[in-house]
Order: C-alpha cells, then sequence, then structure tokens
C-alpha cells in the first residue's frame, strides 16, 4: 500500500528522500521520535506520511471507503496560528488527490465559536491546533471520548515550544493524552538545534524512557551564503542605531532586483519604521511593499501571506513572525537588517530562499551600526563550523501547573495520586517535590496553605482525592485565561468606524494623548481616545515620528556567536581583515584601539569617562545582553552596598554601562571584588528585593497562574472590580505570604532565565582568570557609545527613600534656578 | 504630632499630612482617609484569585494605631470604604465591629464612593452614617471624586494618586502621593491593596510623595 503514496509522490516530481522513508517504518512499527532537517525539505510528509500509510494499509479496499469522513487520528501540533492555514493545506494535498475519506480542520484562537462547536459534535480525522487550543479541548469533560480513535500528535516547529512555557503547556497536554491512550505515538519536527536529543527527551517526558523512539535527521546540507551590504563610499559608519536605514539605498536596489523578497528586521517597531521608509523611496512602489508581525490583525497577515505564497508581493517587511514553517516557495531573496544574534537564527532565516532542491540559500545583511559588521562576519565563521545554539527546556513553572490543574479539574475531574504521577511524566514536572506539588493543590482549593484556608475562595472542589470545578463563572474564566500565556497587557487597536487593526501594548497607549499621532500597521494614525479597552484612532494625514514599541522580542546575543565576535575582533587586532565585513569594520575598530583598546578574548576592558550627566563606567564581558542585565545589577548592588548610591544602567550584548552622579574610586583590585563569582546567588537574590526585577517577572506568572485577569473588549465592566495589577499581588504575597511558590517561581525565573544566571557565573568565573584593563577615556569609544546613547534599562539604588527624594527634588530645583 | 510631619496651609485651615496616607486637620481634631477598599481581597477570593487577607487586618491596626496617635474626635472617609458585594463577608464585618468597638467615642462617617455604591450599606451597628458628597466639614466640602465647587475648597479622594520622580540620568522613582491643586485636594489611597494612578500636576499644584515613614514635598521645575 506504500505504493498509492509513493504514486502521489512521484506525480508531484519528487523522490522521497531517505530520511522520510526512515520515518515512515518508525511511525507504523509504532515508535515515536523527532524529525530535523533545514526547511523545504519535506520534513511535513516526511511525518505526515506515517498515518497515511498506516490508514491505507488498514483499508487496501478503495471500494470499502465510505463517504463520511474518518474519526479524528491525528492532532497537528503548531506554535503559531499564522501557520495553520497553509499547514491544513499542505495536508489536505495528498488527501483530496488519493481520494481518502479523511477531513482537516483548523481549531485556533481564530476559529470562530459556531466551527468550533460543530468540531465538539464531531471531530475531523486530523485537527490542526495549537498548544493554548489543545488545553482548552482539555477543559471540556467529553474530550476524552472523543478522542478515542486518535493515534498520533505531530509537534510541528518543536525548536520554537522547547525552550518556553508553552512548550510546557504542549508537555503537560500531551501528558493526558499519553494517559488516556497509552499507544499514542507523538512526532515531533525540529530546524537544527545544539540540543536534539534533549529536545526529544523533553517532547517524550518519560515515555522516552519505556517506548521506542528515535531522531532521525534529514542529513542533507543546504548551500549557505551571507553577503553584507556595504554603502558605496566607505565613509563613516554608525557607531550606534539599531534601524540601519543609512543603507535604504542599497535596500531599495536589491529589492528592484529581485521578484520577491523578505526584509526581516528584529522588532516589530523597525518593521513600521522600514515600511515607511520604503514607502517614502519609492512611493511607486505602494502595495507592493507589505508589511508583517504579529501584533497586525489576523486578517492583514494572512492576505500578506497569501500574496507572498502567489508571489504578487515584492517586498515583505517582517520579523520574526514569518521565520517559521510555510513554505514561500516564490520567496527569491532574504535581506536580514541589524544584529543576526544567532547562528541557528542565520540559517533558519536563509532558508525561506531557494527552496527549490539544489537552490542555495542566501541572505543579505544589513548592518545598522559598526559593529554589526563584526557580527555577521562572524556568524559565517560559525556556521561553517557547524556551532549551533540549544534552547534550554523550562524546568518546573508552577504557574502553568496552576493553570492545568484546573484545566484537568475542569475536564472531566482528577484523583490527585493519578494526576500528580501523570503531572511527573513531563520532563518540566519530573522533579517536582511532594511539598511543591502540595502547595500547589493547596493553591486551587484553598488559595493558600491549609493553615490560612479562607472559607469564600472557591476555584478547584475537593472531595477526597478528587478534584472539580463546579462554579460556572470559575469556568469561564479558566477557558478566558488560558491562552493568554504571550499576550503583555495588550490593547486592541480599532478604527473610529470599527475595523480592528491589532493591538500593541497598553503602555504605549497610556502615553497618547488625544490627537498624538503615531505610525501603525503601515497607517499613519491618530489616537482618539480609550473605550473598552481598546484604543480608538483615525487615520490621519500627518507623518508621525512615534511608533510603537513591543516588550520581548529582545534576544540576546548567543554564546556561539558571542565567542566568534570576540576572535574576530581579536584577529582585527592582530591586524587581520580578511572579509569585506571586516575591511568595511577596520577603521572604526582602529578608532577603537587608538582611543582605548580592542580586547583580547582573555582579557576584561573597563572603560570610564566623565559627561556632564555624571560619572560613566563601561564593561565588556561579551556575555549577551541578559547576562549583562544580571550582571549591571549585581555590580550596582555590591558597589551602592559600600557606599550607597544612585545608579542608571543601560546593556547591550558586549557589555553594560554603569552612570552614576558621584565618582567611584576604583582600582583593578576593587573592581575584581565586585567582579566575582563568590556568593553570586546569594547576592543577586539580595538584589531582587531591592529592584523591579521580580517584580517585573510576576507580570506573566500572574497571568499564567488565574491571578491578573485580563478580560477583552466588552467584558471589562464585570470583571473591573477583581481587576488589580500584577504588581499589587506581588507587593502583597511579599508582604504577607512571602513563603508564596510563585514568589518563588518569579525570582527563579529571573535567576535562571532572564539573568541567565549560568551565563553569568560563567562569565564571572573567567573574569577571574582575565587579564583586567582599566582604561580612562577622553571621550566616548566604538564600544561605549551605543551604550550612552540608549534608553536606561534599569536602575538600582541603595539611597535611603526620604535621602533619595530630597536629593531628586533638589537637583530639579537646581535645574529650575539654571534655566 | 512628630517633629518632621509635614503640615499645609490650605483652603483656611493648617492640615498635617501623615506617611500613614491620612489627613490630620488637629484644630477640628478630624482625620480623614479615602479608599480603604475593604473586602476586596475577600471579592478577588470570590472569583477564585488567591490573596492574602492579613492586608485588611493591616490597614485596620493602622487605622486603630491613627486614631489612638492624633486622639481624634471624628474620622472622614472620602469613599470606597467597601470594595465589593462579593466582597461582603463575617469575618470582615466581625473584624471591623471590633475596631469599631475600640474606638466607640469617635465619631465616625463615610462620604459615599463608587464602590460603596455598588457594595451595599454597611451594618446599622458599625455607626458610620453614609453621606453624599459634597458633605460640608468646616471649610471644605468633602467628596468622593474630585470635582471643584465654587463654594469651597474640597477634599476627595478616588484617585489613588501617585508621583514619578524622575532624574537627569535616567532614574525615577514613584510613590503614593497628595496632589493639592489650588481648589482640591487629593488624598492617597488608605488601602494597601490597591493599586495608584499617575498624577500630571498643573504648574502650581502641590505634591507630598508618601514613603514609608516621611512624606515629602517634591519641588518641580516651574517653566
Amino acid at each position: 500500500m506504500k505504493s498509492r503514496w509513493l504514486e502521489w509522490f512521484k506525480k508531484k516530481g519528487w523522490k522521497p528522500f531517505p530520511f522520510q522513508l526512515e520515518a515512515w517504518d518508525a511511525f507504523r512499527a509504532g515508535e515515536s521520535g523527532l524529525v530535523h532537517a533545514p526547511t523545504g525539505l519535506g520534513k511535513t510528509y516526511a511525518v505526515w506520511g506515517g498515518p497515511v500509510l498506516e490508514w491505507l494499509e488498514q483499508n487496501p479496499d478503495q471500494t470499502k471507503w465510505t463517504k463520511k469522513t474518518e474519526p479524528l487520528r491525528v492532532l497537528w501540533l503548531t506554535p503559531l496560528r499564522a501557520l495553520a492555514n497553509d499547514t491544513a493545506e499542505s495536508l489536505r494535498a495528498p488527501l483530496v488527490d488519493l481520494g481518502l475519506p479523511w477531513s482537516v480542520e483548523l481549531r485556533t484562537g481564530d476559529t470562530s465559536t459556531a466551527a468550533r462547536q460543530k468540531q465538539r459534535r464531531r471531530f475531523p480525522t486530523a485537527l490542526v491546533t495549537t498548544p493554548e487550543s489543545l488545553s482548552l479541548l482539555l477543559t471540556h469533560a467529553d474530550t476524552r471520548e472523543k478522542l478515542g480513535a486518535l493515534s498520533c500528535v505531530i509537534v510541528d516547529e518543536w525548536h520554537e515550544l522547547v525552550g518556553t512555557k508553552r512548550g510546557v503547556q504542549a508537555e503537560l497536554c500531551l501528558a493526558r493524552l499519553r494517559q488516556w491512550l497509552p499507544g499514542l505515538r507523538v512526532w515531533g519536527l525540529s530546524a537544527t538545534l545544539g540540543n536534539l536529543d534533549e529536545a526529544l527527551n523533553v517532547l517524550l517526558g518519560a515515555a522516552r524512557k519505556t517506548k521506542t523512539s528515535r531522531l532521525i535527521s534529514a542529513h542533507v546540507n543546504k548551500k549557505f551564503e551571507l553577503k553584507t551590504l556595504l554603502p558605496r563610499s566607505m565613509e563613516r559608519f554608525p557607531w550606534s542605531g539599531h534601524v540601519g536605514l543609512g543603507l535604504l539605498p542599497e535596500v531599495v536596489q536589491r529589492i528592484e532586483k529581485s521578484r520577491t523578497t523578505l526584509l526581516f528586521v528584529n522588532t516589530r517597531s523597525q518593521v513600521e519604521i522600514w515600511y515607511q521608509a520604503l514607502q517614502a523611496a519609492r512611493p511607486d512602489w505602494g502595495a507592493d511593499i507589505a508589511l508583517h508581525h504579529g501584533s497586525v490583525d489576523r486578517k492583514q497577515r494572512e492576505a500578506v501571506e497569501e500574496r507572498l505564497r502567489a508571489g504578487t508581493v515584492k517586498c515583505v517587511v517582517c520579523t520574526g513572525s514569518l521565520d517559521l514553517g510555510v513554505d514561500f516557495s516564490p520567496v527569491e531573496q532574504v535581506i536580514q537588517v541589524g544584529a543576526p544574534k544567532g547562528v541557528a537564527r542565520m540559517l533558519q532565516r536563509a532558508g525561506r530562499s531557494g527552496h527549490q532542491p539544489g537552490a542555495v540559500s542566501r541572505i543579505y545583511c544589513v548592518p545598522a551600526h559598526a559593529l554589526e559588521l563584526v557580527e555577521f562576519a562572524a556568524v559565517r565563521d560559525a556556521i561553517a563550523r557547524g556551532e549551533m545554539e540549544a534552547r534550554e527546556p523550562v524546568e518546573r513553572p508552577l504557574d502553568l501547573l496552576v493553570q492545568h490543574l484546573v484545566t484537568l479539574a475542569l475536564g472531566g475531574g482528577f484523583h490527585e495520586e493519578q494526576a500528580r504521577a501523570e503531572i511527573r511524566s513531563t520532563h518540566a514536572f519530573r522533579d517536582l517535590s511532594d511539598e511543591e506539588w502540595s502547595w500547589v493543590i493547596d493553591f486551587v482549593t484553598r488559595g493558600g496553605k491549609s493553615l490560612k484556608a479562607y472559607p469564600q475562595f472557591r476555584r478547584v472542589r475537593q472531595d477526597g482525592d478528587f478534584f472539580t470545578v463546579d462554579q460556572a463563572d470559575i469556568a469561564r474564566f479558566h477557558r478566558m485565561s488560558i491562552g493568554t500565556i504571550t499576550s503583555d497587557a495588550m490593547m486592541s487597536v480599532r478604527m473610529m468606524r470599527g475595523s480592528y487593526l491589532g493591538s500593541i501594548e497598553e503602555s504605549f497607549i497610556a502615553r497618547l494623548k488625544p490627537g498624538d499621532g503615531f505610525s501603525f500597521a503601515g497607517f499613519q494614525l491618530e489616537f482618539v481616545r480609550v473605550h473598552d479597552m481598546t484604543a480608538m484612532v483615525r487615520k490621519s494625514k500627518k507623518t508621525a515620528r512615534r511608533v510603537p514599541q513591543w516588550m520581548g522580542g529582545k534576544m540576546p546575543l548567543s554564546t556561539q556567536l558571542a565567542r566568534a565576535v570576540r576572535v574576530k575582533l581579536a584577529e582585527a587586532k592582530r591586524g587581520v581583515f580578511d572579509s569585506p565585513e571586516m575591511k568595511a569594520a577596520e577603521p572604526v575598530l582602529k578608532i577603537q584601539s587608538a582611543w582605548s583598546l580592542i580586547p583580547e578574548p582573555d582579557e576584561l576592558l573597563i572603560e570610564w569617562t566623565e559627561t556632564r550627566d555624571g560619572f560613566l563606567y563601561f564593561i565588556y564581558p561579551f556575555a549577551g545582553r541578559l547576562a549583562h542585565e544580571g550582571l549591571a545589577v549585581l555590580t550596582a548592588h555590591r558597589i551602592g552596598k559600600i557606599s550607597p548610591r544612585s545608579f542608571a544602567l543601560t546593556m547591550n550584548d558586549y557589555g553594560f554601562a554603569l552612570m552614576t552622579p558621584e565618582p567611584l574610586d576604583f582600582d583593578e583590585k576593587a573592581w575584581r571584588e565586585v567582579l566575582s563569582p563568590t556568593m553570586l546567588v546569594e547576592d543577586i537574590l539580595d538584589c531582587l528585593n531591592s529592584t523591579e526585577l521580580a517584580r517585573r517577572k510576576f507580570r506573566e506568572i500572574a497571568r499564567i497562574a488565574g491571578l491578573v485577569f485580563q478580560g477583552y473588549p466588552g467584558s471589562a465592566k464585570s470583571t473591573r472590580q477583581v481587576q488589580a495589577s500584577s504588581g499589587l499581588f506581588y507587593d502583597m504575597f511579599a508582604r504577607y505570604e512571602p513563603d508564596n511558590r510563585l514568589l518563588d517561581q518569579a525570582r527563579r525565573e529571573v535567576i535562571e532565565r532572564q539573568l541567565e544566571v549560568r551565563r553569568l557565573q560563567d562569565s564571572l568565573t573567567q573574569v577571574q582568570n582575565m587579564k583586567l584593563t582599566l582604561r580612562q577615556t577622553e571621550r566616548l569609544t566604538p564600544l561605549s557609545f551605543p551604550l550612552w546613547a540608549m534608553w536606561v534599562q534599569g536602575q538600582v539604588s541603595t539611597e535611603k527613600w526620604a535621602d533619595r527624594v530630597r536629593r531628586m527634588s533638589e537637583q530639579l530645583e537646581a535645574e529650575a534656578l539654571r534655566t | 504630632m512628630r517633629a518632621d510631619d509635614v503640615t499645609l496651609e490650605w483652603g483656611g485651615a493648617l492640615l498635617t499630612l501623615l506617611p500613614e496616607r491620612a489627613v490630620w486637620w488637629a484644630a477640628e481634631k478630624t482625620l480623614l482617609i479615602a479608599d480603604p477598599h475593604f473586602g476586596k481581597a475577600a471579592a478577588f477570593r470570590f472569583a477564585g484569585i488567591p490573596v492574602p487577607e492579613t492586608s485588611h487586618d493591616d490597614d485596620l491596626e493602622r487605622l486603630s494605631h491613627l486614631l489612638m496617635m492624633t486622639d481624634a474626635q471624628r474620622l472622614v472617609i472620602l469613599g470606597d470604604f467597601l470594595h465589593a458585594k462579593t466582597g461582603r463577608n463575617e469575618g470582615m464585618f466581625a473584624a471591623l465591629a471590633k475596631w469599631r468597638e475600640r474606638h466607640a467615642a469617635t465619631e465616625m462617617v463615610l462620604v459615599e464612593g463608587n464602590h460603596d455604591r455598588h457594595a451595599g450599606a454597611l451594618p446599622e451597628d458599625l455607626r458610620i452614617p453614609c453621606v453624599s458628597g459634597p458633605w460640608r466639614l468646616g471649610p471644605f466640602h468633602c467628596r468622593h471624586e474630585p470635582q471643584e465647587d465654587p463654594d469651597a475648597p474640597v477634599l476627595a479622594g478616588h484617585l489613588h494618586p501617585s508621583f514619578r520622580l524622575s532624574e537627569r540620568m535616567g532614574t525615577s522613582l514613584r510613590a503614593p502621593c497628595f496632589h493639592f491643586s489650588a481648589r482640591v485636594g487629593v488624598l492617597p489611597a488608605f488601602g494597601s491593596f490597591t493599586g495608584t494612578h499617575g498624577i500630571r500636576p498643573s504648574q502650581n499644584d502641590r505634591v507630598f510623595l508618601v514613603g514609608p515613614a516621611s512624606v515629602i514635598e517634591v519641588s518641580r521645575p516651574k517653566q
């Protein structure tokens, strides 16, 4: 029966790759596994073939195929709603050609209520859905019975989920399904990762040990080429900036030459900025230029994706929102604006072009400032050496466990022992302690430790060892709050006449006054007012400079790439400039040498200088932005303990800056002491209490654990009385319930994930063996300038509250007198 | 009062601004607070959201301490004494009754706030009559929502004001505050389980930040 499927392949003009054959056989042998291959090599059919072939084998006689479609056999999990449509299309193609009585449908946050209800009456043969929607499905008691014929779950783009809480949500759902269906096969699809074996462990959990599974690799080397666009005249490169518009003419020229271009930038605000710039540079292109990012309305995004597939758009300016999946074959060329951040990411983006077998994946890079030239050169070297980043799996997020237990209680209820075993079968919760388990159970049933039982608390009801939810409003709140993992406090943006444009962070809207202009989703808009959690806007003729900022999306330079950058810098120090990028960076690097120095890989450079605003200290460990955030806070805190003072902090991928009104009288020995790895965790915990870090992190945790109910347009009024900011929750817990495990989790997440404590520890340990060079500079250097030129990103103060208020107040007065 | 307490001459009276988030009008032996939001934690728990209760006990304790320290004869609550209907519970009313007992001789009055309207009346035996604003108190009008009156300076709550103080380096500090304009004085929210709302004071307004143990006036550059 393999023949029918193979015939279809042949008809398409394809020949199965060995990895596809291997995956089909493994599936039919009852195995689970992970398939990894670069984009565009037929990963989808490698896993889709299994269940289809199996069905064909079970139903060889075509005359007996019924009109009625088969019950649900395959669940296809995808990380992005935007991908679901395309996936469903690819899955349907062979079914239609082979005339199989199979149906494929979507179930995501975008699916209408009516369609969902219809699905729950009778599921399609294959359901394409997201982790959130699957979790939501598990809140219905009859789901178990309806999934009776399910034979496998396929998790697409697993590399995107594996290091995230959404990945854990998928793990928890899979554990539930395995509990119901012991023979369930689970297959993941992944792009290249540094830790594929671990990724498979996370996917399968305890089943990795008890069931046969395998890692299948495509072993196909795609040709890769990275070119950097350089200005024609080699005038001075900007020292900082993140937009890269200086190379607009060169970019326009490249777009001109190609039929379809994907222009990747690193943040959503840069999408808006580049889109406007291209429109201004080439008004004649008009609608041939489009934009795409995660906050733009789905309909607009889908329209753009459709045009990409049809090849009817010249250029799409986008973020990582187009990183994944979808095979846009007509894409001829990929341009990356700004820092590459990671090796795997560059490879993946390049892979969006040259989809034809044997074609070369080519990416054109646009450096926004001089040091990014070095990064591009470094990325090319790292790819040649095959250095790929790993994604660290998330460990024991109790906020998600709180959410999931309510889901289980709602979806038919659970027995404590059985549920605990099920939860512990996931990779994320394999080491969940009995104490943590009891705490979560108490939290959802009694609102806290049993000692402080609150009589009015109602969420999960306990009868002996059986747990259920019996309140309709709790059920409704819970269902609405699932799936808000990724969204920050977002506000919808809507035209006065009603059409929906997308969503923007609430904090941006809060700073707008009626009449203020901003650009969003490619429009020039004027803010009118906020109504029912929605920002009402109208189109404006004025060109506004203001562009919304979205949090997140600020990825740090990976360790792999940071190391490669240091190597490139060391070469430059020895006078080796061996690529066009390094040649272009040469003048700037020479200035760095002349005014200060280029640090060796085993040298820690500290520069300091005095400006009108105070004294500036720049430390360059090259450990990535996140680790630098931790180092900056830690260093400021340690210095502040010696003499109380306030610091403003900034950080980037190369280093961090401490700014303070009074000079530090620090020699090498003093610096070594504040940069010592001893007492690291203790000191970090200490600073967490005195800074906003943990409090900020608590936003996400509070949302997932269902403390903060965000509501949605229209619901705002009925829920207003139980709305409080996560910061307020944090303060209340910190004061009245300091042993609350969610606080503990916030601290842990800050330490492990936000500040990347392991990297921090590593870099401090390395510093001990490094040569430490202190340089006072007369002016800002190419390395320090970007740190000086950015917005302050953190602060640490060890001054007494009253002293600080008086000092700041006096400063304002003094300034007022001067002017 | 304490040596470093801030006293302000406003609306024809001398008002002391206390870091416990209250105003003390010594001449009339009157203490004013706004927005305690009792029962807020319980309302959250009713919705399945766990919040520690002890905050309200602490708030009552702080209020008792203030009443004893000042030896106040009158307590005026500028609205939102209760948070929500779903927050009404026996435990809280028992605690309130006990607290009321401790200060049996003190006259108390509640100027009705928007939350009070929805949360329902207070039990009779608490002896805290509820009046609607504007309610006359000496030269002042007491209101919940700050709104200028032509014939009297207004003391109000409702906004939960806070202010962000920034310095040149780019660092900043935010704290609850008292906000006095020429005709309206707004008190910070008394309840500890309450959020705050950032204010943008006008030219001649006076802003007093409330810290852990002190109240400090912020001087702002005059344009």
